[in-house]
């Protein structure tokens, strides 16, 4: 038998259609918006990458030592002995356009004096770590979900669905909330953000995949494979799922954007990301208390946040329209 | 199968939802490690005793699936649980809450269908033209900004530069006007209406964006079939074709749309009523979060959960009755 396998999954394919990622690429490459997308996707992911190993750090999570670069901490760190006394930084600076501003914190400071800037391009790391890790979780859930209630159909469909229809039925801030707090023991923390978002977004996927997957079981190559005697579950890795992907690679792209929005909306209400890790939503929830004192504080972490979603739309809807093939570019 | 027999059926396959949303509910909240009882009673002096009576009192000292069960019967019965902070039945609490927030999210959508029905039309007819890309734009930025950001630049601007507004909490309609000082019923709506303004836009513009995104992509498909088409080699006027033929076929989809957006809604009056200090459920369920009043969050999710279940058959209903072509049975 597991030759018979083993030919069924060979590189010609059997017969499958291939999905042409080559003109997708081509497509999304030709589209200017989608285009835009992808740089902000890459800017920022290269940000929250990067910036572990960049400048800073000091800055933007202390606030309190000199700004040196990595290569300027290191030899300090190896020499506590040389370790500088820590520099009092002034908190509530405004930004540099506004009176009083200087060059030094292009944006001002925070309640700690930590420099605001930097602090903003942190908030990107755990932005974009949450939006990818809990698409990934949702994504992985989901696909496995729906494919096999789409596959088998019946009473596992059935009883799928349903969980999954309650699921979905609990608002997705509110889930993401209360299982946050009360599952972390109420000790809420990004991990359980990751989790919760990921729990969340199960039912768009299961669902999306699953109504793909109604149509491909149907096709004359998974009837071929299941009368070679392919077990099922090696039908749905290797022949249901991958033909049913490109849909939910399209909803991936927009759902990241929607994982960032809704942590952004729990680290506003105190339960994302805690202090003194940067995070936008964080920074504007203490910004709304300053916002008769120091209104510029809450401007920039929504900006950024803003950016980074809109990024995320602007390629999905550039890989939706190479994928649909309705739509004649 | 007659409308009627449908909407029996709806409401019947929404039990085990329900119940399913109940359960898991539970399941979460119960997850908290630490004794309710003990952090209810923190910085008190109380001895053993009290505690294990106050555990009696509100069965706690009983086994997971036992206060699951007698959750439930209460729950069917209305009760919803007795809170610990605020020392009342919870339903009692969920039906003062209730209102404020089924105001805030029931104007969200008027605005957002208001706005975004004529722009998305308008952006279908001149497709490809500015009116369509600055729509576009409005539409992309909306979906892409968070709520609760968009509120706090509305008070920035409409409440504390300009002061044209105020900058939280709400005045309901259905209090008597001398509760707030007004002289009368008049003064109450134009009161209520000010107040309502600026979290119903912070609330509305992500449904805005995205009702505004699928009336023009509808639209769009709407003008391209093949009754329009042939409307037009009739000289029908583009108006009365935009109007009587294209219009109605492309407003099914929006019916749809804001069924299942009123879980974002829902979600997004969490944030607004925090931004606005508006004491809605989405407040409550914050502040009971902070005091680990667990009742009360088990009874607000569920409340917020069951409210979108009925939003959604709702809307199916609706959708069966708008579209002759629907049938009743499988929908697949």
């Amino acid at each position: 038998m597991a030759t018979t396998e083993g030919q069924l999954d060979g590189k010609d394919g059997g017969g499958e259609p291939q999905i042409g990622w080559r003109h997708t690429f081509q497509q999304v490459k030709g589209d200017p918006t989608a285009r835009f997308g992808l740089y902000v996707i890459a800017i920022a992911t290269s940000i929250a990458v990067f910036s572990a190993v960049d400048a800073n750090l000091s800055r933007a999570t202390m606030g309190v030592y000199p700004d040196y670069t990595i290569g300027e901490w290191l030899p300090v760190l190896e020499n506590p002995e040389r370790m500088p006394p820590p520099t009092e930084m002034e908190p509530y600076q405004p930004p540099v356009f506004a009176e009083g501003g200087s060059w030094a914190n292009p944006l001002g400071t925070d309640q700690a004096g930590r420099d605001y800037l930097s602090r903003i391009i942190y908030g990107a790391r755990v932005s974009m770590a949450v939006g990818f890790f809990a698409t990934f979780l949702g994504l992985t859930g989901g696909v496995l979900i729906g494919a096999v209630a789409g596959y088998y159909g019946g009473r596992i469909d059935d009883v799928l669905m349903r969980f999954v229809e309650i699921i979905y039925s609990i608002p997705a801030l509110v889930l993401v909330i209360v299982f946050t707090v009360f599952v972390s023991g109420g000790n809420p923390d990004v991990i359980y953000a990751v989790l919760g978002v990921g729990i969340a977004t199960i039912p768009v996927f299961s669902r999306i995949i699953r109504s793909r997957v109604l149509s491909v079981r149907e096709m004359d190559y998974i009837e071929a494979a299941r009368a070679a005697g392919v077990k099922d579950r090696n039908i749905i890795r290797r022949h249901v799922i991958p033909n049913s992907f490109a849909p939910v690679l399209v909803y991936a792209t927009l759902q990241i954007g929607f994982a960032i929005l809704i942590v952004a909306g729990l680290s506003f209400l105190g339960y994302g990301a805690q202090p003194p890790t940067p995070d936008w939503g964080q920074m504007l929830n203490h910004a709304h208390g300053q916002m008769h004192v120091n209104p510029w504080m809450s401007i920039w972490p929504g900006v950024a946040i803003l950016i980074t979603i809109m990024g995320f739309n602007l390629f999905g809807d550039g890989l939706q329209d190479a994928l649909d093939p309705r739509i004649d570019n | 199968m007659t409308l009627l027999r449908y909407t029996i059926s709806r409401f019947v396959q929404a039990i085990p939802v329900l119940i399913g949303i109940s359960f898991i509910t539970f399941v979460m909240v119960n997850a908290l490690p630490g004794d309710p009882v003990a952090i209810m009673l923190e910085g008190q002096e109380v001895d053993r005793e009290t505690i294990e009576a106050v555990e009696r009192r509100y069965g706690l000292d009983r086994p997971f699936h036992e206060r699951f069960v007698t959750y439930m019967l209460g729950l069917v019965q209305g009760d919803l649980g007795y809170s610990f902070h605020r020392d009342m039945p919870v339903s009692q609490l969920m039906w003062i809450r209730l209102g404020p927030t089924l105001m805030l999210v029931f104007s969200a959508f008027v605005f957002a269908l208001v706005t975004a029905v004529p722009l998305g039309v308008l952006a279908a007819k001149r497709r490809n033209e500015p009116t369509d890309h600055v729509s576009r734009l409005v539409a992309l930025v909306g979906v892409s900004t968070p709520s609760f950001w968009i509120g706090i630049m509305l008070i920035l601007i409409f409440a504390v530069w300009l002061g044209w507004l105020p900058s939280g909490r709400l005045v309901y309609p259905w209090r008597d006007p001398a509760h707030y000082g007004f002289d009368g019923r008049l003064e109450l709506y134009y009161q209520t209406i000010r107040h309502l303004l600026l979290p119903m836009v912070a609330l509305g513009t992500l449904q805005m964006a995205t009702i505004m995104r699928i009336e023009r992509s509808s639209m769009v498909e709407s003008l391209q079939e093949d009754y329009v088409q042939l409307a037009r080699a009739y000289g029908v006027p583009e108006r009365t074709i935009l109007r009587k033929h294209a219009f109605r076929a492309a407003q099914l989809p929006i019916i749809t749309i804001v069924g299942l957006n009123l879980s974002t809604a829902l979600g997004g009056a969490v944030l607004i009523e925090t931004v606005f200090e508006i004491n809605g459920m989405g407040r409550l369920l914050i502040q009971s979060i902070q005091q680990l009043d667990y009742q009360v969050v088990m009874g607000v999710t569920i409340v917020l959960a069951t409210i979108f279940v009925i939003g959604v058959i709702i809307t199916d209903i609706s959708y069966a009755y708008v579209d002759p072509r629907v049938s009743y049975g499988d929908r697949e």
